[in-house]
């Protein structure tokens, strides 16, 4: 009789598809055939890990039509099935899977979006603090250049492709053009979680090194440097005032050591 | 945290699984509901559900009911996931926990779904002291429910109920009887489902699932799908019945996972549910009461039991109808005949 662990790997591998190892005779069904039973097994793992990244990816689903984003996910998981049973974590590798697949090499949008799927996931799935504003500090010493927390849902996102906007037009319910060419021009997206929702933005290009460096907890000193080398016009005052009006900001600290890289 | 709900005990009455669709309508309409179960991976991260959550907590007793820490992994529980589950027991406080006699992760792969035990002496060891380890981790009881499974293992050598009465034996732990998974477990694996049931400790179930299935044919073979889409099915009611006769009322909980109708539906099944546990209860009281007339009838001394203050929803009175029927004529009998000797 096999050891319990290696029933269980041969099971799982049978499951996954990956082989078909398990003899009939290990199994029992009543009078059905148990290899045709185990089937329901495989097919329950496919379907459900299938309807979680189509929940997590419903625009890639309609970019590249259900039929096939469904053959792209159920090879996904027979490679890349999931390592825990958090299925919020599930789908982290997926965008990066989609850029391997020889028929969308012609459609690099297609990760680039899934990749911002991802983002809205994650960030769904992040705490939203209570945000401060700026009255709070009327009467605080902040030094120099104060350490500004941001919400830990933000994402920033750059991509050499119009993600925010593909993602926009498919947001309503009529069907997108299909011969659409989305265009190759870069663009950054800011989005973090507002209560149920999640909030997306553009960003120029100092906006968003300000943001990043601010995220990172460099400080609004390197932030502001950052900013104000790609764009000499950057104007720090809007920039904080949109942060704190934007509920962003969950805490102001007088700076200490920050990260060296 | 820890500190912020106080204790809401699951009464012995139905309950209804929280799923994300209903979750505003819970918060703004606060519909009378026993109480509510959740499963626990839905609550281990930080989202808007968890905020909800947490309101809901305030007004309804909460069941949190795990999916996958696959107790019967031979290799071993994940710790992390299961720190993530106390995390969330800590977080919200629930009166139940509960998990399955089932394993979904081998080969460093989480199948999402629950696969059977080969029910042997080394798979009982390895629950036991998964078990065990979760206990004390979580440092309360939890209850282990019976799986629904389209296939066995050939070298078992006792059934899912001798496994289950052994387990709690050896752990303490209590038991959830799913009792669809029951009928679908013993449709699908040719087994007598109400000896099933007569098979498990009785002081030990702690819980009960109902929940619809799917029939599905395929060749020759008509197999069951535990698919919670569907209303429960009569021949899960009877065996609920058969179930709430020999253990009488325990917290129910209706389950519905794909194809969620609204929430009115939900709680409509719950009502169900208690409706027909009262019935029971109240059926078996007249039998009792019944009984007890019988034996005190030589004797003209009017008795009055005591503790008989039960509501009486619709199937209890219908029940009650039924058996007052010959009396209530009996009287009507009486009154015609008084009408007509006046005139």
């Amino acid at each position: 009789m096999l050891p319990l662990e290696y029933l269980q790997t041969t099971m799982a591998r049978s499951v996954l598809a990956m082989e078909q190892v398990v003899a009939a005779n290990m199994l029992t069904a009543g009078k059905a055939d148990p290899l045709a039973r185990l089937r329901i097994y495989q097919n329950n793992t496919r379907s459900s890990l299938t309807a979680a990244l189509m929940a997590v990816f419903p625009v890639t689903v309609r970019l590249v039509d259900e039929r096939f984003f469904r053959f792209a996910a159920s090879e996904f998981i027979r490679r890349h099935p999931p390592v825990e049973s958090r299925l919020a974590r599930y789908g982290a590798g997926f965008p990066r899977f989609l850029k391997t697949i020889d028929t969308l090499s012609d459609m690099p949008i297609v990760a680039e979006t899934a990749r911002l799927e991802w983002a809205i996931a994650e960030a769904l799935d992040t705490a939203s603090l209570p945000s401060r504003s700026l009255a709070e500090y009327d009467n605080t010493d902040l030094g120099l250049s104060p350490d500004i927390q941001l919400q830990p849902s933000l994402r920033l996102i750059v991509s050499h492709w119009s993600i925010l906007s593909v993602w926009m037009a498919h947001q309503q319910e009529k069907a997108v053009d299909e011969n659409i060419t989305w265009a190759r021009r870069p663009e950054r997206v800011a989005l973090w979680r507002s209560g149920n929702y999640v909030r997306l933005f553009l960003l120029d290009r100092a906006s968003f090194a300000f943001w990043h460096s601010l995220k990172h907890g460099f400080g609004l000193e390197h932030a502001t440097g950052r900013a104000l080398a790609l764009d000499p016009a950057f104007d720090l005052v809007s920039a904080l005032v949109r942060l704190f009006r934007d509920r962003l900001v969950t805490d102001v600290r007088v700076a200490s050591n920050f990260p060296s890289n | 945290m820890s500190s912020m709900f106080s204790p809401l005990a699951i009464p012995a009455s139905a309950g209804i699984g929280l799923r994300s669709p209903h979750i505003a309508e819970m918060l703004t309409r606060r519909p009378s509901a026993g109480w509510l179960e959740v499963h626990a991976e839905n609550y281990m991260g930080d989202g808007a559900g968890v905020e909800a959550l947490e309101r809901l907590r305030q007004i309804y007793p909460l069941s949190v009911h795990g999916v996958g820490l696959s107790l019967g992994s031979a290799q071993g529980l994940d710790r992390g996931h299961l720190e993530r589950l106390r995390m969330v027991c800590e977080r919200f406080q629930p009166d139940l926990v509960s998990e399955h006699l089932a394993w979904s992760v081998a080969d460093g792969a989480y199948l999402n779904d629950l696969l059977p035990l080969r029910y042997d002496e080394e798979a009982l060891a390895i629950v036991a002291r998964n078990v065990e380890t979760v206990q004390e981790t979580l440092n309360r009881q939890v209850l282990i429910e019976n799986l629904s499974a389209y296939v066995a293992f050939a070298d078992s050598s006792m059934s899912e109920a001798e496994f289950l009465a052994e387990l709690v034996v050896r752990t303490g732990c209590g038991l959830l009887l799913d009792v669809n998974n029951v009928q679908v477990s013993a449709h699908n694996l040719q087994y007598d489902a109400k000896a099933f049931i007569d098979a498990l400790p009785a002081e030990a179930i702690g819980e009960i699932h109902l929940a619809g299935h799917a029939t599905n044919h395929v060749g020759a073979d008509t197999v069951l799908i535990d698919d919670h889409g569907s209303r429960v099915p009569p021949v899960v009611w009877a065996l609920y019945q058969h179930a709430v006769d020999r253990f009488g009322p325990r917290p129910t909980l209706i389950e519905w996972d794909t194809d969620v109708p609204i929430l009115d539906v939900l709680l409509g099944e719950a009502m169900w549910a208690d409706m027909l546990t009262a019935s029971i209860m109240f059926n078996r009281k007249q039998a009792m009461r019944r009984e007890q007339t019988t034996k005190t009838r030589a004797t003209p001394i009017l008795s009055v039991q005591s503790g008989t203050t039960t509501g009486m929803p619709v199937l209890a009175a219908f029940a009650a109808a039924r058996c007052a029927k010959p009396c209530m004529s009996a009287a009507l009998v009486s009154i015609e005949e008084e009408y007509h000797a006046a005139a």
